[in-house]
């Protein structure tokens, strides 16, 4: 069966009506967007006629004699639902509505969403929004975003689809990831606003099908369909992990009923469970999902809970340490050759147990011996890499060189956290750069690690091998 | 599942939502849940005889529309171990409750002490009928150890419910109490999911608090249905 989605993202014709000749209007910014970057035929729609950007501006859409498989609205509220009316008429089925002022506007907007539900019932249309960004995908040259590429920076083509029931937390987060390592992380990304139509389930129905979508990120206030988003949430958690913010946690208690169990049933509680259930791991703050990314998108699925910590720092091994249990992980016990070689190789001022802590005395080439020793222990799932790079003997070049080779072997998770002024940016953006997982502090960095483990035990409770689920590149 | 319906028909009629316990306890038998041996008395003589037949310690609960906070209304009397005591509660129950209507008296065998648990359903606005599993007993509203997952549930997802309670050391033989049978308790979640899945359209909410877990088996000992 072909999902309400792919209807879009594999349209061969698309139509932008209300191309604005104004710069930066968003009907102006989709008009371009849709010229420059869209492969198939992009007609645009504007009532007085002309050209925009050496295309034909057709003044209404019955006026194209082409069919037009999928069309974005950008008109004011008040003449959407005769523009959707055209729409239909013209036998546009798939259209995206990014213009506000509807159900989330009061009793006027309430009643033009209506008079739209009609007309989409008539003709048998799908709908995005309306009061959305609309769609995002690099890959497919597929850009509704109505904001300026000057402000709104595009992330490129990567592994993680995004679907968000708010625009802004949208527009933000695309954003960030623009500048987040290589910025090459969108496959694709639905904001789908007051959801008329097309909701957070068929979203996840889309993403869960997508050959390129490797990793799901969501963002949720409440459920459309809430029955149908956990049980396809149930499937496609076998396949690929999905991960995200459900907020809106506090507003509503429990109801009173006649029962304990009623009692007993506030929204969140609830949600918390049934997201478990299906397999979804949720994060509570932004920051988390930023994570999220940066340990799904490029790291591989750890084996099991066993985590090596090295650090120049005892306090922050100690922190690591306390997150590790907090997250429900494991310090790992070094096998017994490897141990040896620590203890054999490192002063006795040092601490070679786990963590390893090479003290303020570490050079880049202890650091090379004990991430080596670490890193290569079958008896280590993950490893966290601590550096306060404020100690003298420690050359940051070649901190960051080791670093990176072993980043790249990718055969366990492997998180860096650096943690200090100039030399620890400096560090972290030229290990971002290339992708490889940094973060602001040791518990940051051994959080990402949980969610990651997270997920693999989830995986092995049904029965699957972590090791068949490939995220990053 | 016809007793089912046509005890759902009869509350209506009389215009209630609440099923009685004695009529919940049907529902549940019906559904092959195996609640204590009991029975609904309408007099003294029947209430011993039962007794009688079932064996002591025996408990006798007031069954009217008018009384649903059993226990606040001391409606409920416990440990009964001869046919005198049956006599005398059942005159006691007819002295105090003059006042209100009444079904009839359940006498039912009692259940010996154990861990007490509490499996319900509730109708959720996004997720239509889920099920609660969790530590049970007059505390369960304060202690709030539960866990919840979406009708009609799985005997898997059943049993991992289980587990995921914050204080399952206790079903596992902590200090003496008993081992509680997990697979047994997995089916009993099983069966009341299937029971809020089948008649979403009449049951709002269910109670099952107490499940006493003791070293026989579980035993269903007071239960509320709600309906819509």
């Amino acid at each position: 069966m072909t999902t309400k989605l792919e209807k879009y993202f594999n349209a061969k014709s698309f139509c932008v009506v209300g191309a604005s000749t104004t710069p930066n209007k968003p009907g102006n910014v989709v008009a371009y967007n849709f010229v420059n970057y869209f492969p198939g035929k992009t007609y645009l729609v504007n009532p007085k006629g002309g050209k925009l950007f050496d295309t034909k501006l057709y003044k209404s859409v019955l006026e194209i004699e082409d069919q037009i498989d999928a069309a974005c609205i950008i008109v004011p509220a008040k003449y959407a639902p005769q523009t959707l009316e055209q729409c239909g008429q013209k036998g546009v089925k798939n259209v995206i509505i990014t213009t506000g002022g509807f159900s989330e506007a009061g009793e006027e907007g309430l009643e033009l969403q209506k008079q739209m539900l009609n007309i989409m019932k008539q003709y048998q249309i799908n709908v995005i929004g309306p009061n959305c960004l609309g769609l995002y995908s690099p890959a497919l040259g597929y850009d509704t975003m109505f904001l300026p590429a000057s402000k709104l920076k595009r992330p490129s083509a990567g592994p993680v689809s995004i679907f968000t029931q708010s625009g802004a937390f949208g527009a933000a987060f695309i954003d960030q990831l623009s500048r987040l390592g290589s910025g090459k992380w969108v496959s694709k990304f639905v904001s789908y606003g007051n959801a008329s139509d097309i909701n957070e389930s068929d979203a996840l129905e889309y993403v869960g099908g997508d050959p390129d979508t490797k990793m799901v990120l969501i963002y949720l206030e409440d459920f459309k369909d809430g029955r149908r988003f956990m049980e396809k949430a149930r499937e496609i958690s076998l396949k690929k992990p999905i991960m995200g913010i459900k907020a809106n946690r506090t507003v509503t208690g429990a109801k009173a009923g006649a029962s304990h169990t009623a009692a007993l049933s506030s929204d969140d509680v609830i949600v918390d469970d049934l997201l478990d259930d299906a397999g979804i791991i949720r994060v509570i703050t932004w920051d988390q999902l930023e994570d999220c990314v940066l340990a799904f998108g490029t790291q591989p699925l750890p084996l099991g809970d066993r985590v090596a910590i090295v650090t120049d720092g005892g306090g922050a091994g100690v922190m690591a340490s306390d997150m590790v249990s907090d997250c429900n992980l494991k310090l790992a016990q070094f096998s017994a050759d490897v141990q040896i070689k620590l203890d054999q190789t490192f002063p006795s001022f040092y601490a070679t147990g786990n963590p390893v802590d090479i003290t303020g005395s570490a050079t880049a080439e202890d650091y090379r011996i004990a991430l080596e020793a670490a890193y290569n222990d079958p008896q280590v799932d993950s490893v966290v890499n601590i550096c306060i790079p404020v100690i003298p003997d420690l050359d940051i070049q070649e901190y960051i060189a080791i670093t990176k080779e072993i980043a790249h072997r990718k055969e366990k998770p492997f998180v860096t956290s650096l943690v200090g002024g100039e030399e620890a940016d400096f560090a972290t953006s030229e290990l971002l750069e290339e992708d490889i997982p940094v973060f602001s502090s040791p518990g940051r960095a051994v959080r990402a690690l949980g969610m990651l483990t997270d997920y693999t035990k989830y995986l092995k409770k049904r029965g699957i091998d972590p090791h068949t689920i490939m995220v990053e590149e | 599942m016809n007793e089912i319906k046509t005890i759902i028909q009869k509350v209506r009629l009389a215009n209630r939502t609440a099923l009685l316990e004695h009529e919940a306890k049907i529902v549940l038998k019906e559904m092959g849940i195996n609640v204590p041996p009991s029975i609904l008395a309408h007099d003294a003589e029947e209430a011993v005889k039962a007794a009688d037949s079932f064996g002591y310690p025996i408990v006798m609960k007031l069954m009217s529309q008018d009384v649903l906070h059993k226990t606040d209304a001391k409606a409920v009397i416990v440990d009964l171990k001869t046919s005198d005591d049956i006599r005398h509660t059942f005159q006691d129950f007819m002295h105090r409750f003059e006042n209100v209507k009444i079904e009839g008296v359940l006498v039912e065998k009692m259940v010996d002490k154990g861990i007490e648990l509490i499996i319900g359903t509730n109708t959720d606005d996004d997720f239509g009928p889920v099920i609660l599993f969790g530590i049970g007993g007059v505390l369960v509203e304060a202690i709030k150890d539960v866990v919840f997952r979406m009708c009609p549930t799985t005997k898997e997802q059943s049993l991992e419910a289980i587990n995921e309670i914050k204080a399952k050391v206790l079903l596992e033989g902590f200090r003496g109490l008993p081992t509680v049978d997990k697979d047994a308790l997995a089916d009993l979640i099983v069966q009341l999911s299937k029971l809020a899945w089948e008649y979403k359209d009449d049951i709002l909410e269910m109670d099952i608090n107490p499940v006493i877990a003791n070293s026989s088996g579980l035993y269903p000992v007071d239960a509320r249905i709600i309906l819509k």
